[in-house]
């Protein structure tokens, strides 16, 4: 029996990969539709992006500088999976039962950091700076999110984000943490702060293409560009269902047998809204400095993260 | 390639055939804008004509990319350039070549200093007629690159390392003037053992 | 058996003065391993279950009319296994570092024997006087470095830390008649205030706690590596030792506390720690001397400790002690590593270097885990400390440390990836560099073994700091052999590990699917570029964090160093002032006697 337990589990794990590969693909692509449509073009088929993938991937040379640039193809589709599984997705949590909101913020880490080894091997300048870009970014950006972290963190109790997204689930939308006045502030600074994390404009300096040549990437070709794709698809979803999970309740509005159905549906709604709404910011706004962008994020972001710290803290404390 | 088995080859060939499906949806070109050539690309690019619809997009970099594009005419200086870009490109890659300079030295025929016959120098799929090519022409011809990629005839790359020797000595008398002796032989050393593959 | 480790050591060190350097090393390698040895047998004879032992059972040592204490305790021997291996290793990697035996290894062995002494005195003279040894010893390896700045600041501040400790020994012993720390505290009041804070502000010197770090960067950068590394890794854990005893085992906390109700001296420590954790690490990401980054970057993750002190609930004492494990071994292997680059280039600017990680391969391993274990990345047992820290933050409700110390470890990326990319990665420019040594090699693969141990078995590490604990009456938290349970979370390290190995089959699978070619360096996108024609420099670690110090240098400017330095110009000023009245002229010194017997004469008349 638990074996077959087991064998269950990993399947449902493999679905997980699968369905979150497929689901930020086709996001990927659905987000280039809706640019071309702002620019009143025609735009790619949504599912350009499987043809991409597939492409590079069937690429008959494939360059490489050597084994510690391969890591960058190891380490950043491992992380991001690995980031994925640990995440509530619609409410269901496949690993570790009590999985950790820091943990899941570490986890992270692992493919940029990861792609950043890859990046730097390669020995080109551009990757070099692009590197450099795209860590301060991570500096500007998670000042505001690890605040409003803490906010939630602060009103639940936990730091679980199973718990927390429990918690949110009990009276349905009611109960979302989005509907309390001090998180719908904390929502907009962390909502600030997923644009920076998938890299999108105006906060896309790190691979800005025609200043420095797609930064990170640009000695990435084929199987190694290919995989990149796989992990910016997969990172897609899982920062997106980070923020849905803190402030939407992981989109669980029902309850009972076949809840998860419903579940799982509100969730892919939900992130698609969110990656869409990112989009549209993207599709609207030029490109940051790389000082206009760590300023918005320590200064403005910042303190409106802080004030909803501040407001949390004094709720609790009462 | 080096299958000999029967079956393994009829594999190959279907999964080629599947990856040439692939790719030819998913053109990503890095141009080389150095010919008149290159004002042409802004239409083709934004929404009057947006080639993004048939999956061509601009790279940044050659590495990413799988179509060369040639914007006009090349000089000695820039030939160089392109070659390298080319060199930097991993297959499948295709060329296209702009306008007629590219095709016969154009307006430029009698410059002492301009490339008159491109395809002497890299292997280039499609030309483009014309000076300069409307935006429509350009479109056409990818969509012409892409039907060719689909029969399997867009195979510049792979008549490149066959000739490779030819197209080397063809370029080597080009840059004569500009490369010494020792540098160049170090170079083809290099060079043939990168295209082994 | 203590007595003779002790006088083993002091012969061993005289010894190594006069041999020549290859036999130095090996005999200071085969003597730094017994008190690892002693550490060996009192497991075996007491195990881990035994509190405390009784004063008969101390080694008494009777000098010139007071009788000093040692015995093993179990915090010390939770400390005494975090700072010990670092000796052995040391001695190895030393054993190529050194072109000819100036004296270092009898000074390491000194040292040694002062830790040691440091870790089993058991009442505060010995502790003192070994914690004196242990501040001369460790001034003459600082003296080799034969930088000014260096010696002045250490030797300062180890004498302003030597004093504050006296000081408070000396009110303790006053008040309680007793040195024994056996013995319970029996002091309240001012005075009890004052002797603590005394004695905590001169172990936060070694432990460099923010404003008290003056002298580190100095220090840390000018010194030989593998006594940089021991004092990075070994010495400011004698500091957080000595924290440790007063404000937990011997319950300073509660007089701290009981002075003053209305302030939390505990949230100061903290704070404290918070604001070195935070600027050491914006200080280090702006550094372009690899050992001034990692020194800041020392200041940085020990401030972490601190926190956990200040803190101070269970939950955030074990996350500091295991921080402090940590910290020992990582930050050692990265001051080996760093010593290893400089041996094998004589560079120590980060810009200059570049490209070592394809002719260093096995140096660039190893200062690779021990970059994850810096930056928390869960496949080393750094995470599991950090993690531990943020929970007792949250679980405190903690609102202006959390964010501080989540923020502070974000900044660990940025300087860690400094160090990868401006030393290992990017341009090679040293073609005739080789991989280091095998001795050195070895060191920090010895060094590496802990880290990844007790990412497997993080439950291990809390079952070794268990006895400490229970010593200082704290309860240790819920764990298995693999989990770590608090009341706000759970983290399972294997499931980490195992779903991080499974993950990797479709990323390997993909990798294999495709041949790939290894192609060289020149052959790079250079815009269309040939390298060959002007040979480009491709290297931009040259002043890395460009944007980020236009930003943020405007407010770190006038830092803790520069305040420090108008102080000792201050009193520069007024020693010179007082200097003038040596004149040099008989008349002069003649009126100072007569005004001086004039006073004299004037008091007794008042009197």
């Amino acid at each position: 029996m638990d074996m077959i337990g087991i064998a269950i589990k990993i399947t449902i794990l493999i679905a997980y990969a699968i369905i979150g590969t497929c689901t930020g693909l086709l996001f990927m692509g659905i987000g280039r539709k809706i640019v071309a449509r702002v620019h009143n073009r025609v735009g790619p088929p949504f599912y350009q992006n499987f043809i991409d993938v597939a492409k590079l991937l069937s690429k008959k040379t494939n360059i490489s500088h050597g084994w510690i640039f391969d890591l960058a193809l190891l380490f950043s589709i491992s992380g991001i999976l690995l980031t994925l599984l640990f995440l509530p997705i619609g409410g269901v949590q496949l690993l570790s039962t009590d999985g950790d909101a820091f943990l899941v913020l570490y986890l992270l880490a692992i493919p940029s950091l990861g792609f950043a080894l890859g990046a730097g091997a390669s020995g080109n300048p551009n990757a070099g700076v692009g590197v450099m870009r795209a860590l301060v970014m991570m500096l500007s950006y998670e000042l505001p999110f690890v605040i409003t972290l803490i906010a939630l963190m602060i009103y639940y109790d936990t730091t679980s984000l199973a718990t927390i997204v429990r918690m949110q689930s009990i009276n349905g939308i009611k109960s979302w943490a989005i509907t309390m006045p001090p998180f719908m502030i904390a929502a907009f600074a962390a909502d600030m702060a997923l644009q920076g994390m998938l890299m999108e404009q105006p906060f896309d300096i790190p691979v800005a293409p025609h200043e420095i040549a797609s930064g990170p990437m640009v000695e990435f070709g084929g199987k190694y560009l290919g995989s990149l794709m796989l992990y910016k698809a997969i990172a897609l979803v899982a920062e997106t269902t980070l923020f849905v999970d803190l402030f939407l309740g992981g989109g669980v509005v029902a309850h009972g047998n076949f809840a998860f159905v419903i579940n799982f549906i509100v969730w892919l709604a939900l992130i698609f809204l969110l990656f869409a709404l990112s989009i549209l910011i993207a599709a609207s706004f030029p490109r940051f400095r790389i000082e206009q962008a760590f300023g918005f994020y320590w200064k403005y972001e910042a303190i409106i993260a802080a004030i909803s710290l501040i407001w949390v803290y004094i709720m609790v404390i009462k | 390639m080096g299958l000999h088995n029967g079956d393994k080859m009829m594999r190959y060939e279907e999964w080629s055939k599947l990856a040439r499906k692939a790719s030819k949806r998913s053109l990503w070109m890095v141009h080389f804008c150095t010919g008149c050539g290159a004002i042409e690309m802004p239409p083709v690019m934004t929404s009057r004509y947006d080639m993004e619809r048939f999956g061509i997009a601009p790279m940044a970099t050659p590495r990413q990319a799988d179509v060369l594009l040639i914007t006009g005419y090349l000089t000695v200086k820039t030939l160089r350039r392109v070659i390298q870009v080319y060199e930097q490109m991993q297959s499948p890659k295709y060329v296209i070549a702009f306008g007629s300079c590219t095709i016969n030295g154009g307006m430029y025929w009698d410059s002492y200093n301009t490339i008159k016959h491109l395809e002497k120098y890299i292997p280039v799929d499609l030309y483009i007629a014309g000076c300069m090519p409307r935006p429509e022409g350009i479109i056409n011809a990818f969509l012409e690159l892409m039907k060719l990629i689909d029969e399997g005839k867009a195979r510049g790359w792979e008549r490149y390392q066959k000739y490779y020797d030819k197209y080397k000595e063809n370029q080597r008398r080009v840059f004569n003037f500009e490369v010494k002796e020792e540098e160049k032989e170090e170079k083809e050393q290099k060079r043939e053992k990168n295209e082994e593959h | 058996m203590l007595d003779i480790i002790f006088a083993e050591l002091v012969v061993a060190a005289i010894i190594t003065f006069f041999v020549r350097e290859k036999l130095a090393a090996i005999i200071a390698f085969f003597i730094s391993l017994l008190p690892l040895l002693a550490l060996l047998d009192w497991a075996s004879n007491y195990g881990f279950a035994i509190i405390n032992l009784g004063i008969e059972n101390h080694m008494k040592i009777y000098l010139a009319g007071v009788t000093l204490h040692l015995a093993i305790t179990p915090l010390s021997w939770f400390f005494a296994l975090m700072i010990l291996p670092l000796f052995p290793v040391i001695m190895l990697y030393s054993y190529s570092f050194f072109k000819e035996n100036d004296g270092f290894f009898a000074l390491m062995l000194l040292s040694l024997f002062a830790t040691f002494g440091i870790l089993l005195s058991r009442d505060m003279l010995s502790l003192f006087l070994f914690w004196e040894m242990m501040s001369w010893s460790s001034f003459l390896l600082v003296y080799r470095s034969k930088d000014k700045n260096a010696i002045m600041s250490y030797l300062i501040f180890s004498v302003f830390a030597a004093f504050a400790i006296l000081f408070g020994i000396i009110i303790l012993w006053h008040e309680n008649s007793s040195l024994l720390l056996s013995d319970i505290l029996n002091i309240s009041g001012k005075l009890g205030f004052v002797a603590i804070a005394s004695i905590i502000t001169g172990f936060a010197v070694k432990a460099v706690i923010m404003p008290l770090h003056a002298w580190a960067p100095f220090v840390y950068s000018k010194c030989d590596e593998p006594f940089v590394a021991f004092l990075s890794g070994g010495l400011s854990k004698l500091g957080y030792y000595g924290i440790f005893l007063f404000l937990f085992s011997l319950k300073g906390v509660d007089i701290l506390q009981n002075y003053m109700t209305n302030v939390s001296w505990n949230y100061l420590l903290a704070v404290f720690g918070a604001l070195s954790a935070f600027f050491a690490t914006l200080i280090a990401i702006l550094q372009d001397d690899l050992r001034k980054l990692l020194a800041y970057s020392s200041i940085g993750q020990l401030g972490y400790i601190a926190i956990g002190f200040g803190i101070g609930t269970p939950l955030a004492i074990t996350g500091a002690l295991f921080q402090a494990f940590n910290h020992a071994f990582f930050k050692a292997i990265l001051f080996l590593a760093a010593g290893i680059v400089a041996y094998r280039t004589g560079k120590w600017k980060i810009s200059e270097l570049g490209g070592l990680a394809y002719k260093m391969p096995f140096t660039f391993m190893a200062t690779l885990f021990a970059i994850f274990a810096l930056a928390a990345i869960p496949i080393t047992s750094g995470f599991a400390s950090k993690w531990l820290l943020y929970e007792a933050a949250i679980q405190q409700k903690y609102v202006f440390i959390a964010p501080i110390m989540l923020i502070a470890g974000v900044g660990a990326f940025l300087y860690s990836f400094r160090i990868l990319y401006g030393v290992f990665l990017g341009e090679n420019r040293h073609d005739s560099v080789e991989e280091a040594p095998k001795s050195m090699i070895a060191a920090l693969f010895i060094l590496v073994l802990p880290l990844i141990i007790f990412v497997v078995f993080p439950g291990y590490m809390l079952d070794l700091m268990k006895p400490a604990l229970q010593a200082a009456g704290i309860e240790s938290i819920a764990h298995t052999k693999f989990a770590i349970e608090t009341s706000l979370a759970k983290y399972n390290s294997i499931a980490v590990l195992i779903t991080l190995m499974v993950a990797m089959i479709p990323a390997f699978v993909i990798y294999k699917a495709r041949k790939h070619r290894v192609t060289s360096f020149e052959d790079n996108y250079l815009a269309g570029e040939p390298y060959e024609l002007h040979k480009p420099a491709m290297h931009a670690a040259n002043n890395y964090y460009k944007p980020l110090k236009k930003v943020l240098l405007p407010y770190l400017e006038p830092g803790a160093t520069y305040y420090f330095e108008k102080i000792y110009n201050g009193i520069k000023c007024v020693s010179n002032a007082v200097r003038r009245i040596y004149t040099g002229y008989v008349q002069d010194y003649a009126i100072y006697v007569v005004l001086f017997l004039l006073f004299v004469m004037g008091w007794l008349i008042w009197i």
